[in-house]
């Protein structure tokens, strides 16, 4: 069994599950992201407890908007460090509150946060509206490329794998020429003869698998550590059931790719040799 | 048994092996195939055991045109035949009993069957004290008797030998050739292509001759060289 074979279905599978990884977390971010009805109102200058009730009022009075929350940047503030500060040492970093005054305001239903945060947006007093819409074409963008260009990638190392793999086997269905032209003259099937060598890609497949999939795991376990540590509001995927899933469709590639070179190369190789 | 009707293989570099050849060889005979170097004796082989196509005629081995047989049905043609070599093509990685089980284990058969035909057949040829030795360590005499129980385990109703004694002394090719006649005298038709003059001669055995592809004779108790 080839150490090249071996190698080159590790970096293949490897690569193909960051890939899947990077999709299925990207898309719980879209998801995440597109499930959030909430729009942010900020007010850059100072206003007095009548001009809040006044905001406040105008805002509930659009179509779609269910709730109205004013928080003022004190309570803003306090919030957001009993919330991260123990993560990101706030203390040492930001010694001003850059926290503005903000009216939080939860729409019906996510179809209508784009025209409501519009119309928030046209009004006096309101310095600036923040809303899932904007951070989700942006989000959207960066998912279709990461999956072609992860399709690309990861098509163009199948190939390559595959490839080698057919070139391994075929090696060795050389190397044991003398015993497949015995065998067919004692009246051996060609599916008696190719079994051993269909066996053998499976062989590079599995054990080129199983350790990818080592590094996969060892890696993502770190990499979501650090990350939750740095953006902590980066909805991740950790829950072992998908995680488990994408574990099986590499192992089952890989599987695949070495069985499907045995294949190839024997059967070829059989067609020369009479 | 075997019929051959105006059977003819040109090569596709244009070389004509064989030319309407016409023969029938009926059950339990023993045949000798003589002729000079390039006369079509090995093609003539190879077509029985289907490694070759002619390129015209009909090849009939128990009532089965085997031209027409389709690719995958061409190894249970061959479990009933055994076909043994000048080069005796034994796994030299293997013991005698292990190459001669190999013919068994490919099609299947149960351990227990396996041991017991190997045994026979190593008996027959001589050989039941070489069973764990390796190829390496037998003479090319020893070597040729176990292709040839390698060949006769499963008691195929057909035997060929192409060139059996081609690499063997005098004395040794005459133990081969007895081993046939005595394989033959159990009812397995054998076809024997040979350059070995004293041994057809001595045997008087049907003999066909080939010359230039084409057959110039086919006499019963027939001697290598006619000198009529």
């Amino acid at each position: 069994m080839s150490f090249v074979a071996v190698g080159t279905v590790i970096v293949s599978l490897t690569i193909f599950g960051v890939f899947l990884m990077g999709v299925v977390n990207v898309g719980s971010i879209v998801g995440t992201i597109s499930s959030n009805v909430q729009v942010s109102a900020y007010v850059d200058k100072n206003i007095n407890r009548a001009e809040i009730d006044h905001i406040k009022n105008r805002i509930s009075m659009l179509r779609g908007v269910a709730n109205v929350r004013y928080t003022s940047r004190e309570d803003a503030w306090e919030k957001f460090k009993s919330e991260y500060g123990y993560k990101l040492k706030l203390d040492d970093i930001v010694t001003n509150n850059p926290l503005p005054d903000t009216f939080i305001i939860e729409v019906e239903i996510p179809e209508l946060v784009s025209s409501v945060a519009k119309q928030v947006a046209g009004m006096d007093d309101i310095s600036e509206v923040r809303y899932s819409g904007k951070l989700l074409d942006q989000v959207q963008s960066l998912a279709s490329a990461v999956r072609i260009g992860g399709l690309i990638l990861v098509g163009m190392l199948s190939v390559a794998t595959l490839l080698i793999v057919i070139n391994t086997i075929r090696l060795t269905v050389i190397a044991r020429e003398k015993d497949i032209s015995i065998m067919k003259l004692v009246g051996a099937t060609n599916t008696f003869i190719k079994w051993p060598f269909i066996i053998e890609g499976i062989m590079i497949g599995t054990i080129g698998s199983g350790i990818s999939l080592a590094i996969l795991k060892m890696s993502y376990d770190v990499i979501i550590f650090q990350l939750s540590q740095a953006l902590p509001f980066l909805p991740l995927i950790s829950d072992f059931r998908q995680l488990f899933a994408i574990y099986l469709i590499v192992a089952c590639v890989g599987i695949f790719l070495g069985m499907l070179g045995g294949y190839i190369s024997v059967s070829k190789s059989l067609k020369e040799f009479r | 048994m075997i019929q051959l009707i105006s059977v003819s293989k040109v090569f596709p570099n244009g070389f004509e092996a064989l030319s309407n050849v016409d023969i029938h060889i009926g059950r339990d005979e023993f045949v000798f195939v003589v002729g000079p170097s390039g006369s079509g004796k090995t093609t003539l082989m190879k077509l029985l055991y289907r490694e070759e196509l002619p390129t015209s005629g009909q090849l009939i081995i128990d009532k089965i045109n085997i031209v027409e047989l389709r690719p995958q049905q061409v190894p249970y043609l061959r479990r009933n035949m055994g076909v043994v070599f000048q080069d005796f093509k034994l796994l030299p990685r293997r013991t005698i009993y292990e190459n001669v089980a190999f013919a068994l284990q490919v099609v299947g058969k149960p351990r227990s069957i396996i041991r017991r035909q190997v045994s026979l057949a190593l008996e027959l040829v001589g050989l039941q004290n070489k069973s764990g030795s390796f190829p390496k360590d037998l003479s090319g005499g020893e070597q040729q008797r176990a292709c040839i129980a390698r060949a006769i385990v499963n008691n195929p109703p057909l035997l060929l030998a192409d060139e059996p004694t081609g690499n063997l002394d005098p004395t040794t090719s005459w133990e081969i050739i007895n081993l046939l006649d005595k394989i033959n005298k159990r009812k397995t038709t054998v076809i024997v292509s040979t350059h070995n003059k004293s041994v057809v001669d001595i045997m008087r055995k049907r003999v066909v001759a080939l010359e230039g592809g084409r057959i110039v004779r086919d006499e019963q108790l027939g001697v290598y060289t006619n000198s009529k």
